[in-house]
């Protein structure tokens, strides 16, 4: 890769760079002249010298959407915890488990990525498997649902709003397509 | 001498170590690997967020700063790890299967993820143009 490729992609990812210098912040934990300037060098060197393939397309965020993702990541995480700890009193090693399939509607790997990280965080619900090609994911469930349509609906739930926070509009309308 | 943020914060650090201790214990008791990574997974990270918002309020806002770091690493690199983990239980075998009461990764006859070629991945990688297998 010559050296006006490299800039070039730099360039493209400068909102990642940015993102850089903000963590650089919080681990300095104070806005001063000299920690912005170490940020920003930091920055421009990581972008520079690892070069990453260009997001097949660009994301939308809409901040509203995000909120609301945000906030359901908080219940979901509090629900989970309670989910498995009755679990864990009252069934221990009698627990019983599965693993359902779910077709995803979104293709972008990036939507398809984050889907997977909040299932993660969904009470009952572990993603297991990720088939890229075929666009479906493995949910690990515990405790196991007695209808495993009802996950296929949570899962579904969480990836419209997903693409609603940060999908291009062809993903949000393929997310809502759903019958 | 007792305050109010002196009580809040006992909360939160008390719910925090009280939900990783809960963790714990599940990863004693249940049964195999996936089972496990629930508990490992998710009191785990609700308690780490308990204690870091207990920290965070007896901290400076500037000591506070690389707490929010933490929460967000945990975050991303929690469920990762978990199927990273899960898949390789899943293929090891490492499930037990008296537990497994559905498994929709493995029916009789169908092909598993990992029997498939290795992907081509070009500039639109997983955009679903490609050939897409049954």
């Amino acid at each position: 890769m010559g050296i006006r490729d490299r800039l070039r992609q730099a360039w493209r990812r400068r909102t990642g760079a940015i993102g850089l210098v903000v963590v650089w912040l919080l681990l300095w934990g104070s806005v001063t002249p000299l920690a912005v300037l170490g940020g920003v060098v930091v920055a421009a060197f990581v972008v520079v010298l690892f070069p990453l393939p260009p997001l097949a397309h660009r994301l939308r965020v809409r901040p509203l959407w995000l909120v609301v993702l945000l906030v359901r990541l908080l219940v979901d995480l509090v629900v989970s915890t309670v989910t498995v700890t009755r679990e864990v009193v009252r069934r221990g090693g009698r627990v019983r488990t599965a693993i359902v399939a779910v077709p995803l509607r979104v293709r972008s790997d990036l939507l398809v990525t984050l889907t997977a990280n909040v299932v993660s965080v969904t009470p009952g619900t572990l993603v297991m498997e990720l088939d890229r090609n075929a666009g479906v994911l493995y949910a690990h469930v515990l405790p196991a649902p007695d209808d495993p349509e009802r996950v296929r609906h949570e899962v579904w739930a969480i990836e419209r709003q997903v693409a609603r926070a940060f999908g291009p509009d062809e993903d949000v309308d393929a997310a809502l397509r759903r019958p | 001498m007792t305050s109010v943020s002196d009580v809040v914060t006992s909360v939160f650090l008390l719910a925090g170590a009280s939900s990783c201790l809960w963790g714990a214990v599940g990863l004693v008791r249940f049964p195999d690997t996936p089972a496990r990574l629930h508990a490992a997974a998710k009191p785990q990270s609700f308690g780490l967020l308990m204690i870091l918002v207990g920290t965070a309020l007896r901290v400076t806002p500037g000591q506070a700063a690389p707490l929010v770091l933490v929460a967000l690493v945990q975050f991303v690199t929690a469920p990762v790890i978990a199927q990273v983990v899960g898949r390789a239980a899943h293929h090891g075998d490492a499930i037990s299967k008296d537990n497994l009461v559905l498994d929709e990764l493995r029916q009789p006859g169908e092909r598993r993820p990992s029997d498939r070629q290795p992907v081509d991945r070009g500039p639109d990688a997983g955009r679903g143009d490609g050939p897409r297998s049954p």
